[in-house]
């Protein structure tokens, strides 16, 4: 049977893509974050995902104002980097694993959530950038990858209880596959950051260590952090957090970390990594 | 639980310096998003850059939506119903970074902003609530 293994959380700033895409990894501005994927690509290496379910969400790429899923699973065959307006980034296509994709659709639609189904999309800097950080620049991807696209950009995005909930749901349909695969569940985003207005560059490392420590062990209290919260402490684009925990639910009532890391800032935003396995 | 709506509204507008993009902002910045994501074809870009003007004439959006892009008002632009991930092809286009895009709405300088960002950040301490102050 496919099991979960593991899961990941990192944010997906879209300047980490273009300083690894331009060589500027060993730049004293880069190189304190590129350190701490150091271990992750290590560790990756080693226990071989052989699929992705990566949490993430598109920043106005693949959807405009005229469809906007709050949950949308990617079905097809294989999604292509996105032009975000200065040509897509130079890295290898994402394989999907169709198969698996749709047995999780069927399944989580059964268990009653009611996900949109892609079967073309291309894929922007929220779900390559995380590829890119965790595995390095690479011909081609290591692990088969199924896209989890989660609106958090009209509002309201989904409460923090349901991406828990759909991560549970995640990990029902996850246990009946019959294939034996090591399946990992990454959710991207955050931490802290604001991009707009005139409260823009806030960051808070206090509020953002504590989501990391309550990451782990027993979290669920996370599932009760009102989306208010998250603007009011960590900036209007701190909600991206909420993704977190569509892969937390996924692991389980109790989880261990692997490896943690934390820097500030890339570009407008603070960088928050963490590698958990479940306890049972 | 349900969360009520109404109160939910009313608290994403007591936030210092912030527009979330709500149902009502993206109703009225629809048309305004859409021309910003039509941006997206390097042969829209190409027409946008030989005259503005007469690119935005297709699209129909109100005179303040029009003379706020014209201006690159961006935080004007948020107030009329822009979405800065839409925006951001607009400056994309002008071939700035989010960092020296962003910069313009709060005021300061781009390399004041980036020494802030540097030393960590802008404190949330004040500017979380305008009801409380805190
Ligand atoms: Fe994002």
């Amino acid at each position: 049977m496919a099991r979960i293994t593991n899961g990941l959380a990192t944010s997906h700033v879209p300047a980490i893509g273009v300083a690894m895409d331009l060589g500027k990894t060993d730049e004293p501005y880069w190189q304190p974050l590129f350190a701490g994927y150091d271990w992750t690509r290590q560790w990756l290496a080693q226990t071989k995902p052989d699929v992705i379910i990566l949490v993430y969400n598109d920043h106005a790429s693949a959807f405009d104002m005229k469809i906007i899923p709050t949950f949308a699973i990617g079905c097809g065959e294989r999604f292509k980097p996105a032009d975000e307006g200065w040509g897509p980034r130079p890295v290898p296509d994402v394989i999907g694993h169709p198969e698996l994709a749709w047995h999780i659709a069927q399944s989580l639609i059964l268990d009653e959530f009611d996900m949109t189904i892609i079967n073309e999309m291309d894929v922007d800097h929220g779900l390559t950038v995380p590829l890119s950080a965790c595995f390095g620049a690479l011909p081609e991807w290591p692990a088969k990858v199924i896209p989890l696209a989660v609106n958090v950009v009209t509002y309201p995005p989904p409460t923090g209880n349901r991406c828990w909930a759909l991560g549970e749901a995640i990990a029902r349909a996850v246990a009946s596959f019959p294939e034996d695969l090591n399946v990992q569940v990454w959710g991207t985003g955050g931490m802290s950051h604001q991009i707009q207005g005139p409260r823009a560059g806030l960051i808070n490392r206090e509020w953002d260590n504590r989501f990391l420590d309550g990451m782990v062990g027993d979290s669920d209290h996370l599932r009760r952090i009102p989306h208010i919260e998250y603007l009011r402490e960590t900036g209007s684009e701190g909600i991206e957090m909420v993704m977190w925990l569509i892969m937390r639910g996924a692991l389980g009532p109790a989880t261990r970390a692997l490896h943690r890391h934390y820097h500030v800032p890339a570009s407008n935003t603070a960088v928050g990594h963490i590698i958990l396995e479940p306890v049972t | 639980m349900m969360t009520d709506i109404h109160q939910y509204l009313a608290e994403l507008d007591d936030i210092p310096g912030t527009r979330v993009y709500t149902a009502a902002r993206a109703r009225k910045g629809y048309h305004l998003n859409q021309f910003c994501m039509s941006l997206m074809k390097p042969e829209n870009r190409a027409r946008w850059k030989a005259d503005e003007a007469a690119y935005l004439a297709d699209w129909p959006l109100t005179d303040d939506q029009r003379a706020a892009v014209l201006a690159r008002d961006y935080n004007r632009l948020l107030d009329l119903g822009g979405n800065i991930y839409f925006l951001a092809k607009v400056f994309s286009t002008d071939g700035l970074s989010f960092v020296q895009a962003v910069s313009t709405m709060t005021g300061m300088s781009v390399a004041d902003y980036q020494a802030m960002m540097l030393a960590g950040g802008r404190s949330p301490q004040g500017v979380r609530s305008i009801r409380e102050g805190n």
